[in-house]
């Protein structure tokens, strides 16, 4: 297992802070990802454009965004599994273990994930084969990075599927994916991503599925195991809820952009970027009734519509000339919270127009 | 609500249960998807149905509007018994009762333009000329938010957004005075989610609507309803108004439903465990109370009778055999941490600048 390192002064990003310097904190970060750009073929603009953020040990990190963001393709190139036929890594690193994840050949990547890198996502079903029972696909995936027995890989999994607190494991190990609940399905898909021990677990939408009584169980026993493992976590969401409830740090995307991030008390109780605001009033609240919902108009514009400047421009209530022509920087403060926004603090800059 | 608010749609102990056909390899298990319903909508209001998958409340919402046949039971809008009526009659009446589909792709055909999709409706359930027709179908464009000249374009060429908005001016088209949405925003990104329950909103005041909203999602709910029924293994285990379900949930499944919704405000967890276990096959649900395999509360009663819906307090309706005991040990009172000042002051000023200059919005 892993030391249990959590260091309150990480900062998921270090834009501002000029490539290659190593922090204090740098023994601590399991993931560095630094000016990370991918760009699709056919597609004018990058669709990842200059991310960067980091992941201590223990930690959760929290990549929260509406569809085509480019939160999962950030994931999927730290992960290596971009199509090389579409995708191609425009620039930046991913520093993992001391080795760039952008740059390692196909076959030292392939050890890696699902051994040291681990991933869980949104489906399980196509995730987990049909025509093999659950027990030998985690048998499987033990065996392919560890010089183990059948009979060795089999314990591992029964201790798994106990970790992840499966009802009757012994019986389980011998069901095939179909005979399991949406619910006992993402279990076994977060049993075996974490069967060999994984530094580093991403997540992409692993409770979006599930009910809500379901999706509460799995988030308890993800911040449970985490607590055991002290694994780090990368978790792709859509839903603010399910970030306060998990994350430490948070990096809010748009348009394939950062356009805010920091420690999770500072994203929603200090928040900046209007994108972060225009989506934290778009969440219907179960507290009483206050009114219409606030709304971020119009939609994310195609990449070929995308303004030269702040890419939120076309759809903030806030720009002006200035932000459509000229891309504002990601600045964090003292405690690490940072925000890509000439307007931030609004308070601040419309009393100045008066 | 006012209690002497006449029903526009109520129920009476609705079942429909799927399978038990006898095959060629035997007969079938019988899944009982909407067991023994009685429910009661009164004009004007938005009713809400909620519950985890299999509940069977997307079965409820097509028993409603009869577009599948109850096994036993009746429907009655505005007092007309559904299961009644002849076809040429019932066709008629669909007019009046629209639906909204979760799926707004899969709801429109892919090679009927968009004026086309709308004006369908019109044809079928109304003389209009063709002139008129034309000029109706671009007045629905642009109530939901598009524009006239869309009329020409098809449904790929639109996001999910603007395709719910096409299947909503579609509902709109026969001037219905109920419209069923089965999840009708939960396949949209929250910002576009947000404008389309505005939308529904906002034509609901305007046309007088009854809405039945089915959803999963209880935040949608809690901000969209005036009374909600929460459904479990094919039956509704408590109905009340939105604000006491919300404040102070009385069954012990709507309990563990509230507190397990992630809250949006970091450090923030609610007393109280969550629920264990799968919700159990509708194939072969539990004896007694079918909630029992769950419950925290539960004692060997529950596992032999089955409770009935009973009038709980003024206006609510729980079926559970200890609900007041389970209140005497302390009301759930659920508290959502207020906004800090700073989050709340930029909100406001987000709120604001976005009204103001607001256009038409195109999604």
């Amino acid at each position: 297992m892993f030391p249990d390192v959590i260091d309150d002064t990480m900062t998921p990003s270090a834009k501002t802070a000029p490539a290659g310097t190593r922090q204090d904190t740098h023994g601590a970060n399991i993931l560095e990802v630094a000016h990370l750009s991918v760009s699709f073929a056919g597609v004018p603009v990058n669709v990842v454009d200059d991310v960067s953020f980091s992941i201590a040990a223990g930690r959760t990190l929290c990549l929260v965004g509406e569809s085509g963001c480019g939160k999962s393709v950030t994931s999927l190139a730290v992960m290596g599994l971009l199509p090389a036929k579409v995708a191609r890594i425009a620039g930046g690193t991913a520093l993992f273990q001391d080795r760039d994840l952008l740059t390692l050949p196909r076959l030292e990547i392939e050890k890696i994930r699902g051994d040291r890198m681990a991933m869980v996502f949104q489906e399980p079903m196509t995730s987990l084969n049909p025509v093999f029972t659950v027990g030998d696909q985690i048998t499987e995936a033990v065996r392919r990075h560890r010089k183990v027995g059948k009979p060795e890989a089999r314990e591992r999994a029964l201790e798994m599927f106990r970790r992840v607190r499966i009802p009757s494991p012994e019986k389980r190990l011998d069901e095939y994916p179909h005979q399991l609940s949406g619910g006992m399905r993402q279990r076994v898909m977060i049993a075996m991503s974490l069967a060999n021990d994984p530094q580093l677990l991403i997540a992409d939408e692993p409770t979006t599925a599930l009910d809500v009584t379901i999706q509460a169980q799995i988030l308890d026993l993800i911040r449970d195991l985490q607590r055991e493992t002290g694994t780090a976590l990368l978790l792709i969401t859509h839903d603010l809820g399910v970030v306060a409830e998990i994350a430490d740090d948070v990096a809010v995307m748009y348009a394939g952009r950062i356009v805010e991030s920091g420690p999770v008390d500072a994203i929603f109780n200090d928040p900046q970027h209007p994108y972060t605001l225009g989506l934290m009033g778009s969440m219907p609240s179960i507290g009483p009734k206050t009114g219409r919902l606030t709304t971020i108009p119009g939609s994310v514009p195609p990449p070929q519509a995308l303004p030269p400047g702040c890419r939120f421009a076309t759809r903030c209530p806030f720009a002006d000339a200035h932000c459509q022509q000229n891309t504002p920087p990601l600045q964090h403060d003292a405690r690490g919270h940072g925000w890509a926004c000439f307007k931030a603090p609004l308070e601040l800059h419309l009393a100045e127009l008066g | 609500m006012n209690t002497s608010t006449k029903p526009i749609l109520e129920t009476h102990d609705i079942t429909r249960h799927f399978g038990g056909d006898n095959g060629f390899l035997g007969s079938s298990a019988v899944v009982r998807a909407v067991d023994g319903v009685t429910i009661s909508v009164e004009a004007g209001e938005t009713f809400a149905i909620v519950g985890e998958s299999g509940c069977g409340k997307s079965t409820l919402a097509r028993l409603l509007l009869r577009l599948i046949e109850p096994t036993s039971g009746q429907v009655f809008f505005e007092g007309q018994d559904l299961s009644e009526l002849p076809p040429k009659a019932l066709r008629q009446l669909r007019a009046r009762m629209q639906f909204i589909f979760q799926d707004p792709f899969s709801s429109l055909n892919p090679r009927m333009n968009v004026g086309t999709l709308i004006e369908e409706p019109l044809l079928v359930h109304s003389d209009l000329s063709a002139a008129k027709r034309r000029a109706r179908v671009a007045e629905l464009l642009v109530q939901v938010g598009l524009r006239a000249d869309h009329a020409n374009r098809y449904p790929h060429e639109f996001s999910g957004g603007q395709r719910q908005r096409i299947g909503i001016a579609r509902a709109l088209a026969s001037n219905p005075t109920l419209l069923v949405g089965d999840e009708p925003v939960s396949a949209l990104d929250v910002s576009v989610q947000a404008q389309i329950i505005n939308l529904l909103e906002d034509l609901k005041q305007a046309f007088g609507l009854t809405l039945i909203i089915i959803a999963h999602d209880l935040a949608v709910i809690r901000h969209m309803s005036d009374r909600v029924a929460v459904m479990y293994l094919g039956q509704v285990v408590e109905l009340a108004e939105t604000d006491d379900l919300f404040s102070h949930p009385l069954h012990p499944y709507t309990q563990a439903l509230i507190r397990s919704i992630p809250v949006p405000a970091p450090g923030h967890k609610p007393a109280g465990t969550t629920l264990t276990g799968d919700i159990p096959s509708p194939v072969a649900p539990p004896s007694g109370c079918r909630f029992h395999t769950r419950c925290p509360h539960v004692i060997p009663l529950c596992k032999e009778k089955e409770p009935i819906l009973n009038i709980a307090e003024e206006k609510r309706f729980v079926a559970c055999h200890r609900w007041k005991e389970i209140v005497a040990e302390g009301r759930l009172n659920i508290q959502i941490p207020a906004p800090t000042p700073a989050a709340e002051q930029r909100l406001a000023l987000y709120r604001a600048h976005s009204t103001r200059g607001q256009k038409p919005t195109h999604t």
